[in-house]
């Protein structure tokens, strides 16, 4: 049990609306996560759950609406704004090289050089050490990506993602289509990632696993906030009841749904 | 590829040494429980030969994580250099531990190495209220492999006994072994089970495992016998047999966490009861007037000292969701943590007075997640009992933190598990 200062940092955006043409895809979102956080979203197909986490990874920018980071505003208009205030983002694809080892992936686009080459000596140690914090279930950093397990895989592009030592991780539908030893593995990397003091901002469709590790719950239904709970207070009905639409909560109520 | 994978790795391992002089525990659960038991036997902390036993620890350690590995992968995995590691693993294969097999790795030749086992495996799985634990040991009860899953708050039975069966199927496939090779399971849930149904004694206490069998259901699911008891039975049971409570003729443990039980351990075996119900000590009354309980009283011990009711009073703190947060808070020295946690202790101590006056125990075990806390959960415990317990000549129990930390419950469930396996087999009987 180890605890790291928590590293200063929330961030908040606000009125965060989007268009496709005619499509409104969010529509005056809020949503908020502090360092040492777990911000689920949840939402139904098309709610605006990754539309709204491509305008923190500056994939779209957004319309309208601020975004602030420590209460200052600050604009990302490309993912390299959003790598420099050290959001860094894990897209549902993992966008990992297959034929490359787990070292080269981690690294892959900032290597370190020594000399007139690469310092794979020094990438590999601190491969190891990071796998090793996160407790990766990895028998080799030299293992080719392809040979790895559906978790094993979630694991390195997670890890790639800290290697840029963020202050928020965004995970995109982490254990979709995993077996269940791979979703316990990215679960508990989760609460892991979280006593690092990080952020993590999670999509998921799964309530179950959702209500495992997040501290709050946001719920989208039709690119608007319909829902904003605290984990230890709701009940996987009224989370279930604000995704579908049969409570419909158009402003933040911060404390709904006590049901204890 | 290979001549850079080995020189590197070498490196690797020869820094990763070092790096342990400086922060030896980090990222391993396991291990600091281990460098204690390891100091307590030796006079010297600190010196080669209990350097030497961590490295064979931190071997089994990744051996139990991956099931198997080879010598060279043994070596990035623990950070111990190949020599090192290849010595340990000779030591420990001499003496039975570890079972080696000669393999390839990209075309080299490479010795694997697995954890050795007796025929026959046992699995134990603890459900507690955040958290499910999986273990498969063999009949001497060596954990082979392990596994975690975090769980919902209010988790139902139906969907957790399917994620469970495929998890233990899964750690079972690593050992290559089959469901089918097992021979019993041990389990335990958070709440009293009735040992006439075998279902959840109290409505309120478990909700989403409420009017089902619960070993029933999970013996349809892995074709097993199944044999599930409270966590805080198995708990005390693993203190019992191995733990703080060892050669105790009369002791209490308390299961301290998410909710408060205790088992009641009359010669080293759990009582349990008519109904399964004794030594749920979360459900006495301390405050008449206090707030509703789930179980329907108003005042109990688990609406003042449990984990939700700790955690509520930190309603605003954001960074303050479970009880691990409120450990981490107290040991880095936060005042209110600590205070809410004495409270508790305080509490809790009265309880535990009463429990002592009835059945009038030689020691007091504490287990739990809240029992990580040390002497800040403990000494007003002390206090309270002294104030309320009759003291007998040589005073009132001594309270002590569990041995066997939060993975006693899962020896617990293991020790049922083989416990059932003998009674099959006509070696022991009760």
């Amino acid at each position: 049990m180890r605890a790291e200062t928590p590293r200063p940092g929330k961030l908040s955006m606000r009125g965060i609306s989007k268009r496709f043409g005619a499509v409104r895809a969010l529509i005056d979102v809020d949503l908020d996560v502090r360092a040492g956080e777990v911000v689920a979203i949840v939402g139904d197909n098309g709610a605006g759950k990754s539309t709204l986490i491509k305008v923190l990874a500056g994939v779209h920018p957004a319309d309208s609406g601020t975004i602030l980071f420590d209460d200052a505003p600050v604009t990302i208009d490309d993912p390299t704004d959003a790598r420099d205030l050290g959001i860094a983002t894990v897209f549902q694809d993992l966008a990992l090289c297959d034929n490359l080892d787990v070292v080269s992936n981690l690294w892959l686009g900032r290597e370190l050089r020594k000399g007139g080459g690469l310092d794979e000596v020094e990438m590999e140690q601190r491969s190891w050490a990071l796998m090793r914090e996160l407790s990766a279930k990895i028998p080799s950093v030299r293992t080719p990506v392809a040979e790895l397990s559906g978790g094993q895989r979630q694991t390195v592009a997670v890890a790639r993602s800290l290697i840029g030592d963020p202050s928020i991780v965004i995970l995109d539908e982490p254990t979709a289509a995993l077996g269940i030893s791979q979703t316990a593995e990215v679960l508990n990397l989760i609460e892991r990632l979280r006593e690092r003091g990080l952020g993590v901002i999670l999509i998921s469709h799964s309530i179950a696993d959702v209500q495992a590790v997040a501290d709050r719950i946001v719920v989208l239904r039709l690119g608007r906030n319909n829902g904003d709970f605290r984990v230890a207070d709701v009940s996987s009905e009224t989370i279930i009841a604000a995704i579908t639409g049969a409570t419909d909560v158009r402003r933040r109520p911060l404390r709904t749904g006590t049901d204890r | 590829m290979n001549g850079r994978l080995f020189r590197s790795s070498l490196t690797a391992g020869r820094s990763g040494i070092k790096a342990r002089h400086h922060r030896p525990i980090r990222g391993k659960r396991l291990l600091p429980a281990k460098l204690c038991r390891v100091a307590a036997r030796h006079p010297t902390p600190g010196s080669q030969t209990s350097l030497r036993e961590a490295n064979r620890a931190r071997v089994i350690d990744s051996l139990k994580r991956h099931g198997h590995l080879t010598q060279v992968e043994l070596a990035g995995a623990t950070g111990l250099s190949p020599a090192t590691v290849s010595n340990i693993v000779k030591e420990l294969s001499t003496s039975g531990v570890l079972a080696t097999s000669t393999t390839s790795r990209s075309g080299r030749r490479a010795v694997e190495v697995t954890l050795a086992r007796r025929p026959g495996l046992v699995a134990g799985m603890h459900f507690s209220s955040r958290h499910l634990r999986v273990a498969v040991a063999d009949v001497d009860r060596t954990i082979v492999a392990e596994n975690h899953v975090p769980l919902a708050l209010d988790h139902r039975h139906d969907r957790e006994l399917d994620r469970a069966t495929l998890l233990l199927a899964d750690m079972c496939e690593s050992l290559d072994a089959e469901l089918s090779d097992l021979l019993a399971v041990g389990m335990a849930v958070p709440a009293p089970i009735d040992v006439r149904t075998g279902m959840v004694s109290t409505p309120g206490l478990l909700r989403g495992w409420e009017g089902v069998p619960v070993a029933e259901a999970l013996s349809e699911r892995v074709q097993l016998p199944v044999f599930v008891d409270s966590e805080a039975n198995l708990g005390g049971l693993a203190e019992a047999r191995s733990g703080a409570a060892r050669g105790a003729a009369g002791a209490v443990y308390l299961h301290v966490g998410h909710t408060i039980s205790a088992a009641l351990l009359v010669g080293g075996t759990p009582f349990p009861g008519v109904s399964g119900k004794a030594g749920q000590i979360g459900h006495v009354t301390i405050d008449e007037n206090g707030p509703i309980c789930r179980c329907g009283s108003r005042g109990c011990l688990d609406t003042l000292a449990g984990g939700p009711a700790l955690l509520e009073l930190f309603r605003d703190d954001p960074g303050m969701q479970r009880v691990r947060d409120l450990l981490l808070r107290a040991e880095s020295g936060d005042a209110s943590a600590r205070r809410v946690i004495a409270d508790a202790g305080r509490h809790i101590g009265i309880a535990a007075a009463s429990l002592t006056n009835l059945i009038d125990p030689d020691l007091i075990v504490v287990g739990g997640e809240l029992a990580t806390a040390g002497e800040i959960l403990l000494s007003p415990m002390r206090h309270a009992l002294d104030r309320s317990a009759l003291a007998g000549a040589d005073g009132v129990p001594d309270i002590v933190q569990g041995a066997l930390g939060e993975r006693a419950e899962l020896h617990g469930c293991l020790a049922l598990a083989v416990d059932s396996v003998d009674v099959g087999l006509g070696v022991l009987t009760p």
